[in-house]
């Protein structure tokens, strides 16, 4: 217990977390159904409310909203308070705009099954369910949180502000943007090319300048916390937040590239999808290099593999996606499960792993014990890496299989051969062709799943019962004296 | 609560006690996130005029005056054929009347104009409302006799043409012949042949026989019409408790667009189920397995071409009329932006939403039966449903897919792509920047 806690009011930080966690678990269920239910036993449950797209975005809501931003949210209600010395500026304004978030953001992603998807990726939460217009109070919910963490830094106590702080101001303003771009603005612009220009805009800044500074954020906030040792490099950090800045927001047209996009804007996001790789590396190095004399504590500590894992996962996504947007690189890749394994190594292998590494930190602090299996927490992440590596490795090599497939058909010189191409292998065959992959997947997803209802079950635990270490230590001896 | 000693606190708002490296950090965000929203969301489209501007006038006048005026609905009750009903306005439908070898039309004096004989090369149109049907005598003109009389000389001048027709075992023709006709209206509900997906187009030799233009669309180098239309009339059955209506020449005209849209004709413009396609299409999340987008690659054009030749990638301007635009991110079925010509038989998404596997083995999709009804009637012998709104809705939207780029008459099935798609694929042709 630090005394210092004492001045922080960390209910906010448990009113996010554990739902969060919960929807986790619930969003990965989802997807483990889909894996089987969509791809191995195609439509074995069938019907109107359970089919693929209809439950796909309750998957994607659920997981990216629901869980991620959720949980990221809750580990910037601790850190931020901590970071500048005072609590939260109005805990009260605080949970108003978790309730509203809660109720909206749940409401709207739970009811896509029934017909309330809005149409644009990412951007499906509908502007009403029913009476109630859920996206409107999820915007409100939002703005007021941004308002009570801008006042909380406002009113700072420590003078200098650490780069997690800057990287939750770039969140709080980007993400209001972002998020009024995708879900509002979308509507404001001609129809046709215009609105797919805004809504992949979103797409990609949904990650760019929502996801990644918030687990920037947390990773540059927690590493440090966890293995006892200050960043390598603020300047480094300083360097990867400008760029970060300066960049994400021109390559949302890289995820139409030879589509119906003005060829000048594909190339311009393609030069700027390639100085991704600057904000990236600093990233990368400043994390490893801050535990640099420290990779004793990568043995001891399941939050810090989490956090060098998610960093290595980091790196490889952010290979990945500069790449992917090279326009040969293209032609194979998109429209194919590499997308989706891409998608998953970054909100799943990168910032899911820095947010629970964020957790195991927070509630020890927030609950004041100590977690209450550090072997579970163990092999929480070892199933999870162990999970994952199936998981992703099917999705890339079948994608990038399929991808190699559909290639064949431009073999040759003229539409005769072209055509040939097409009649020895139909576009159906190559869905057959993937189910292996397929199969691989859902393996990875179910490991995956087990691995994190360990981690709801050591959470939940943590807060309820008392340790089992303490317990051990206290009852052993006292049986023994008995006997 | 905080045990510590509080620091000095500058006062002033919120501005002054922010300091110097926090409002750089705002300022900065919002500087360079403005900058890029600029020249990448604002200044496209008006760097591009392809974003907001059509890509053909067919493709106008198909969305703006063709679709809200074509009314479908199953021919009757539940039938699972589909009735297609023209709403035509005088001084705004463009209506052709023309014969054929063995179909003619007689018309009092003041209307023979408006009538393109068989044979005659340039098309004569009008947005003067007029109909056909079958002839009657009134108080100006006796349709009937004028029938009479062409049918004799038509049948006289075939017989002089074919002395020995009795030899040769031929009979004589069958002349069908329409009076062209006034109605009192302003506007009527038609009959008119069509396959409810391509308008009728014209864009060389036709003249509109209107004083002045009256539309804007009326001046475009081409446009659509409706080709010998004739009244649409019903008469109201009932099967069973239900009622019903059917098809017929000498039933009730419809009194107006509310009666023809309401129980039990129940009619819903083309428009209004292209718009409800595009809602069910957002809602099921088939944009989550199929994209909509030809792209500038030899496996999309293709993949999505017919045997003898390839589709034509698609462009900003296909997708102008769309509140929604679904260019996708995963191809787990395939691209559906050149739907309409590749699968445009109703039979085939009859079956293929409601069975998928049966209609594409191995195919992954899961069936839409919702979208059918059963029989109500127990007596239909196959297992099919009968297609509710929500397949109609699908189905038109879909199949305004890939057939609406060009007008029918430079249609990229026929080979008549102005982009020249299979010479640039074959190395021999540059795509225009």
């Amino acid at each position: 217990m630090e005394q210092t806690n004492l001045a922080y009011d960390d209910r906010p930080v448990k009113f996010m977390l554990y739902p969060a966690i919960l929807f986790m678990v619930f969003g990965m269920t989802v997807g483990v159904f889909l894996a089987f239910n969509t791809f191995l036993f195609p439509d074995y449950f069938s019907g109107e409310y359970v089919h693929f797209g209809r439950v796909r975005p309750t998957h994607v809501g659920s997981v990216t909203l629901l869980w991620l931003l959720s949980a990221d949210i809750g580990l910037l209600y601790y850190f931020v308070p901590r970071l500048c010395g005072i609590p939260v500026w109005s805990s009260k304004l605080a949970f108003v705009s978790i309730g509203l978030w809660w109720f909206s953001l749940a409401l709207g992603v739970l009811s896509y099954p029934w017909g309330t998807n809005f149409g644009w990726e990412y951007a499906e939460l509908p502007n009403w369910v029913a009476y109630i217009p859920v996206k409107y109070i999820t915007t409100i919910a939002w703005v007021l949180l941004a308002a009570n963490l801008f006042m909380t830094i406002a009113n700072r106590k420590h003078e200098k502000m650490y780069v997690s702080l800057w990287y939750t101001m770039g969140t709080l303003i980007w993400t209001t943007f972002t998020f009024i771009t995708g879900s509002y603005a979308v509507n404001w612009v001609p129809e046709g090319i215009s609105r797919v220009n805004v809504s992949f805009f979103y797409v990609h800044n949904l990650v760019g300048l929502i996801f990644t500074p918030m687990g920037l954020a947390t990773a540059y906030y927690f590493l440090p916390k966890l293995a006892n040792t200050p960043i390598y490099s603020h300047r480094l950090s300083m360097i990867g937040f400008w760029s970060v800045a300066f960049v994400y927001a021109w390559v949302g047209a890289h995820h139409i590239m030879h589509g119906p996009m003005s060829q000048w804007l594909q190339t311009t996001a393609v030069v700027f999808s390639i100085w991704l790789f600057i904000p990236v590396w600093t990233v990368v190095y400043n994390i490893f290099a801050t535990l640099q004399g420290h990779w004793k504590s990568y043995i001891q500590s399941a939050p810090i593999r989490f956090l060098i894992m998610g960093n290595i996962f980091y790196l490889i996504t952010c290979i990945q996606g500069p790449l992917m947007a090279l326009r040969n690189i293209n032609e194979i890749t998109s429209k194919t499960d590499w997308v989706i394994g891409h998608s998953h190594i970054s909100l799943y292998g990168t910032f899911t792993f820095f947010a629970i590494a964020g957790i195991y930190q927070a509630i020890p602090v927030i609950t004041q014990k100590p977690l209450w299996s550090q072997r579970l927490a163990d092999w929480h992440f070892n199933l999870n890496l162990l999970g994952s590596i199936p998981f992703l490795l099917a999705l890339w090599l079948g994608g990038f299989w399929q991808g190699m497939l559909w290639a064949t058909w431009a073999n040759g010189t003229s539409f005769a051969e072209f055509h040939n191409n097409l009649t020895l292998l139909p576009f159906l065959q190559t869905i057959t062709e993937m189910h292996y992959f397929w199969m691989l997947r859902g393996i990875g997803g179910v490991i995956i799943l087990f691995a994190n209802v360990l981690f709801a079950i050591n959470i939940f635990n943590t807060v309820v019962l008392d340790p089992v270490s303490e317990t051990k230590k206290k009852e052993t001896p006292e049986i023994t004296v008995v006997a | 609560m905080n045990q510590k000693q509080p620091e000095e606190k500058p006062d002033g708002n919120f501005f002054h006690r922010l300091d110097k490296s926090a409002i750089l950090t705002v300022v900065g965000i919002i500087l360079l996130f403005s900058g890029s929203v600029i020249v990448t969301l604002i200044a496209p489209r008006y760097v591009d005029p392809t974003w907001t501007s059509p890509s053909s006038s067919y493709q106008v006048q198909m969305y703006e005056v063709s679709d809200p005026n074509l009314y479908i609905s199953s021919a009757s009750g539940h039938s699972s054929t589909l009735q297609f009903v023209y709403h035509i306005k005088e001084n705004f439908t463009l209506l052709l009347f023309q014969e054929s070898e063995y179909s003619r039309i007689v018309a009092p004096d003041h209307l023979k104009k408006y009538i393109t004989a068989y044979n005659e090369p340039v098309l004569t149109l009008t947005s003067k409302l007029l109909l056909l049907r079958s002839p009657e005598k009134s108080d100006h003109f006796d349709a009937i006799a004028a029938a009479g009389q062409l049918r004799t000389s038509i049948v006289n001048e075939w017989e002089k043409n074919h002395p020995k027709w009795k030899e040769e075992g031929t009979s004589k023709p069958n002349i069908q012949i329409m009076e062209l006709y006034e109605p009192d209206s302003h506007d009527a509900f038609a009959l008119a042949l069509t396959d409810g997906m391509i308008e009728n187009w014209v864009d060389h030799d036709f003249r509109i026989l209107d004083e002045t233009p009256m539309q804007n669309y009326h001046k475009d180098s081409g446009v659509i019409y409706v080709r010998n239309p004739s009244e649409f009339r019903i008469t109201n059955i009932k099967t069973g408790n239900v009622n019903d209506w059917v098809y017929d020449p000498k039933g009730e005209a419809i009194q107006g667009l509310d009666a023809l849209k309401s129980h039990p004709a129940g009619f819903h413009s083309r428009a209004e189920l292209i718009a409800a396609g595009e809602h069910i299409y957002a809602i099921e999340g088939c944009w989550y397995c199929h994209t909509d987008q030809t792209r500038t690659l030899v496996q999309d054009v293709m993949l999505n071409g017919s045997d003898s030749h390839p589709a034509p990638p698609s462009t900003a301007s296909e997708y102008i009329y769309q509140k929604i635009t679904f260019p996708g991110t995963r191809r787990i079925g395939p691209d559906l932006s050149r739907v309409g010509v590749k699968r445009s038989s109703r039979d085939w998404h009859k079956t293929h939403f409601q069975f998928p596997q049966t209609a594409s083995k191995g195919s992954i999709m899961p069936a839409f039966r919702h979208f059918f009804d059963d029989d109500p009637r127990g007596t239909s012998k196959n297992t099919e449903g009968i297609p509710n709104y929500q397949f109609e809705a699908i189905f038109q939207y879909l199949m305004t897919k890939g057939t609406r780029i060009t007008p029918p008459t430079q249609a990229w099935w026929l080979g008549k792509d102005p982009v020249g798609t299979k010479e640039i694929i074959e190395g021999r042709g540059h795509l225009n920047p």
